[in-house]
């Protein structure tokens, strides 16, 4: 018990810490890798990111190790976008990301643990192209 | 264009394989075993290896965007993921318009497993065009 709720503590406390922003180029050869491995041949991904793109862009969590003290592996439990412009290539994304939240549920089938993730990206104009809202859950 | 409320959308049927899900792994960099790794994703209790839900919501966002063509632009997009989907069977996508407000037109959609079960369910928010140039709308695919 000590233990769960020690990490459960530790992860609270990064609530509302800002991680390192991370950079990256979309790149023609990695979209178009991408739409591949999603089997969508619309041919405006030529150019464009499809919606669920920037996941694979730039990490869409902070690598919490700690957290797999807790339980025996991660799931996804949800993702909410918001797009404020397209993402074309050649575009010069900065992702920055912070906990949002972090909370335990019981339920019958034991203890869950919910770390809420929140990532903003700017685009090489300094303008907010999208922002990204991910439950993580360690089960 | 004519959207009503209650209106289902040109559904999706989705094929995944294992193959398609290592291509996923490597296109996303999210190399979680439970989705290539047989005898890992039984170490945690689960069938076998699993969908991404990341793969899942593409899934849903190409069928939000095959309805949508260039009538419109995505606004926000939400999923959540109800529960795990297997490579080798049929993923099929759905979706619904729950609101219509002038240009501002709201979705719900969901994937759905062979036995009918919502397994992915969510919302998509779209704004259309206030003058389509519907000779202009094509399509590649139906």
């Amino acid at each position: 018990m000590s233990t769960t709720t020690s990490v459960v503590e530790r992860l609270r406390a990064r609530i509302g810490k800002t991680a390192p922003p991370t950079e990256a180029t979309v790149e023609a050869g990695h979209l178009q890798r991408f739409v591949e491995a999603i089997g969508d041949p619309n041919p405006r991904w030529k150019a464009e990111a499809p919606p669920t793109f920037l996941v694979a862009l730039v990490p869409v969590s902070m690598h919490l190790e700690e957290a797999e003290e807790y339980g025996k592996g991660w799931l996804n439990g949800g993702n909410r976008f918001e797009y404020m412009e397209p993402v074309k290539v050649g575009d010069r994304i900065t992702a920055t990301g912070h906990v949002a939240d972090v909370y335990e549920k019981t339920g019958g089938s034991g203890s869950l643990l919910f770390i809420i993730f929140e990532t903003e990206y700017v685009n090489q104009h300094g303008r907010v192209v999208a922002k990204l809202r991910g439950t993580a859950i360690r089960r | 264009m004519k959207v009503e409320v209650g209106e289902e959308i040109p559904e999706l049927v989705k094929h995944p394989t294992t193959r398609q899900l290592v291509q996923y792994a490597g296109a996303q960099g999210d190399f979680y075993e439970i989705h290539y790794d047989q005898a890992f994703a039984k170490s945690v209790a689960l069938p076998g290896v699993i969908l991404h839900g990341l793969l899942k919501a593409a899934f849903l966002g190409q069928l939000v965007t095959d309805w949508l063509g260039d009538r419109g632009t995505l606004k926000t997009f939400e999923v959540s993921y109800r529960g795990i989907d297997v490579p080798g069977r049929p993923y099929r996508c759905r979706g619904r318009v729950t609101r219509v407000d002038g240009g501002q037109v709201e979705l719900e959609v969901w994937g759905e497993d062979p036995e009918g079960q919502r397994t992915t369910v969510g919302s998509a928010a779209v704004e259309i065009f206030s003058s389509p140039l519907r000779g202009a709308i094509s399509k590649s695919d139906p």
